[in-house]
């Protein structure tokens, strides 16, 4: 009997181990503050002032690696990260806290889930972030309104996506991560801003719209895939 | 040695015990059956096995108006059974609120066998079709977070959801799945134009005069046995003023695309009028009259059709007669494909 106990103990130690988590956590975040919806006015880099209503995007193909540079396998989901809603910001990953020296993922969804029907979970087209009419995942979306904007109510909105070869709007991301001891939490930001700045600089006034793939979805993915930076590893 | 027997023993009878559980029965498995001589379907039926259940939830979502925003305008208001399910005489579809869809409905057939759909060919999955109707404020209206809702109050579906899925949870993927298992059950194989190529009926004089003619003018893009190609092709219908529909450009942003449309299969052609991606062409004949005489020869115009397609009126006698001949009526008139209960209509009132 006393056997017994010991090995339903020893189980639950093992299974409590096995139930740590790195946990991946992004911050919306508006230059260098904290991203507020709706009612805060910031400036873009071509002075337009904005405010935001929505932000969201998806993150798929999380990957970790090791002190020795070794990839870990993490198994690969589907995150929808909404500024709206905390409980998405937080993405638990499956692996043991430990030291490590970088974590990459895609913004986007990659093309086999875009040619193989109807998902479920984060890829549900309920979502919002899915193309009816020309089959496909937005990979990355920016509402709101800005002053600058020639459209009805002054909204911009920018929907961009794209899984074809020739309009691929997907983008990895590596962060490089320092850490001395074991890791736990990586928070890394997430900065509106960097939309609207890169290579091409994205104007309002010259384009308030963006609802398919092609040249432009692809030019604002440049700008978005350095709007994340390593903000805090615990 | 007395824990393992223990153990053993345990799990033994968790197995035995669970086999006498009641987990519901599973679905009937539909077999899909490919016509003689056709190639083999390109959808993938692994993800979205066809079973009897499936496919009756299929049906019954098809032909239910709370798809729909108000209530008026399930899939079935716009494909209709008999045109072959393309909306008979109308060249745009009504939707909601006094709305009209900005194409021409196609007939539903042999859908498993395509690998794109619309006209644009903007969509890549059987299963994703039908969102794009429910979401449009011109179409149907509706969410599918609402329609969600509407069924899992209703007893019925969610009874039907759990004998189709296994579970009673009705979610998007569902939805889209049950409606393809009906949608890819609508095959037309039977009209008397198949019947003559089995070597079970004969084309009379005028069908396969026309037959000839079909075979030398016309399949190089509407093939056997589909009547159509599935290619995108530009047969220089000027666009519309109002519509301004550039076709295939939309989707994939070439400029060569640009008032390209999917040829359209011509089975049942007899009921799906009118014809064209706007329904422009009222009659077969204003088709022809497009072909051989109206239609303005420019640089983009598909290399087939560079001199237009001379037809004199007896070609077009023989080809009409032949073209009524790819009228399935079996597939019209087939009780499997109409409305749930279509043939136990509520008792009629006698009135003496």
């Amino acid at each position: 009997m006393k056997q017994l106990y010991m090995l339903m103990l020893g189980m639950l130690v093992v299974i409590g181990s096995f139930a740590q988590k790195i946990h991946l956590k992004f911050i919306p975040l508006a230059g260098n503050t904290s991203l507020v919806l709706n009612d805060s006015i910031y400036q873009t880099k071509a002075g337009e002032p904005i405010t935001v209503r929505k932000f969201l995007f998806y993150v798929s193909h999380i990957h970790v690696k090791d002190v020795h540079g070794k990839t870990i396998p993490v198994k690969n989901n589907y995150y929808l990260f909404s500024a709206s809603d905390t409980a998405t910001w937080n993405i638990p990953l499956p692996i043991q806290p430990q030291m490590l020296s970088a974590v990459s993922f895609t913004i986007g969804v990659d093309s086999i889930k875009n040619v193989s029907g109807i998902q479920t979970g984060a890829l549900d087209p309920m979502l919002g972030m899915f193309w009816t009419w020309n089959t496909g995942y937005i990979f990355a979306k920016l509402e709101g309104n800005s002053t600058a904007s020639p459209l009805p109510q002054q909204t911009f909105s920018y929907h961009v996506g794209g899984y074809k070869h020739n309009e691929n709007a997907s983008r990895t991301i590596h962060i490089p991560i320092n850490s001395s001891h074991k890791v736990s939490t990586i928070t890394i930001g997430a900065n509106v801003l960097s939309w609207f700045n890169g290579v091409n600089d994205l104007s309002i006034k010259a384009h308030p719209l963006c609802h398919s793939p092609g040249k432009l979805a692809m030019q604002i993915a440049d700008n978005y895939s350095n709007m994340f930076q390593l903000l805090k590893v615990q | 040695m007395k824990w393992q027997i223990i153990i053993a023993g345990i799990l033994i009878f968790l197995v035995i015990a669970t086999a006498f559980t009641n987990n519901g029965s599973k679905p009937t498995p539909l077999v899909f059956k490919v016509p003689t001589g056709w190639p083999q379907p390109v959808y993938d039926f692994k993800q979205n096995p066809l079973t009897l259940q499936g496919f009756e939830l299929g049906r019954k979502l098809f032909y239910d108006g709370r798809l729909s925003k108000d209530g008026n305008f399930p899939c079935a208001s716009c494909h209709q059974q008999f045109a072959a399910f393309a909306t008979y005489d109308h060249n745009l579809s009504h939707g909601y609120d006094n709305s009209f869809t900005t194409r021409n409905a196609p007939a539903l057939q042999n859908l498993a066998w395509q690998k794109a759909f619309m006209w644009d060919g903007g969509i890549n999955h059987l299963d994703a079709q039908p969102l794009a109707p429910i979401t449009a404020p011109n179409e149907m209206a509706e969410t599918v977070e609402n329609i969600i809702k509407k069924l899992s109050a209703d007893a019925e579906y969610r009874a039907m959801f759990k004998a189709a899925f296994g579970s009673p949870q009705i979610t998007t993927q569902r939805i889209m799945q049950a409606l393809s298992q009906f949608e890819v059950m609508l095959v037309s194989s039977n009209s008397k134009y198949d019947k003559v190529m089995r070597g079970e009926a004969q084309f009379n004089l005028p069908e396969s005069l026309g037959y000839a003619i079909f075979k030398q003018k016309c399949a190089s893009c509407h093939a056997e046995p589909f009547f159509t190609d599935f290619s995108y092709r530009n047969n220089s219908m000027p666009m519309d003023a109002v519509l301004k529909d550039e076709g295939r450009m939309k989707i994939t942003g070439n400029p060569s695309d640009s008032l390209k449309f999917k040829v359209p299969s011509l089975r049942n052609v007899a009921v799906t009028e009118p014809y064209g991606h706007d329904g422009r062409f009222f009659f077969l004949m204003n088709v022809f009259d497009h072909y051989r005489k109206n239609m303005v020869v420019g640089p983009t115009t598909d290399s087939l059709l560079k001199n237009k397609l001379p037809l004199s009126n007896y070609e077009i006698g023989q080809l009409t007669a032949f073209l009524y001949t790819l009228t399935d009526t079996a597939f019209l008139k087939n009780p499997r494909f109409a409305p749930p209960n279509f043939n136990n209509p509520p008792p009629v009132e006698h009135v003496h």
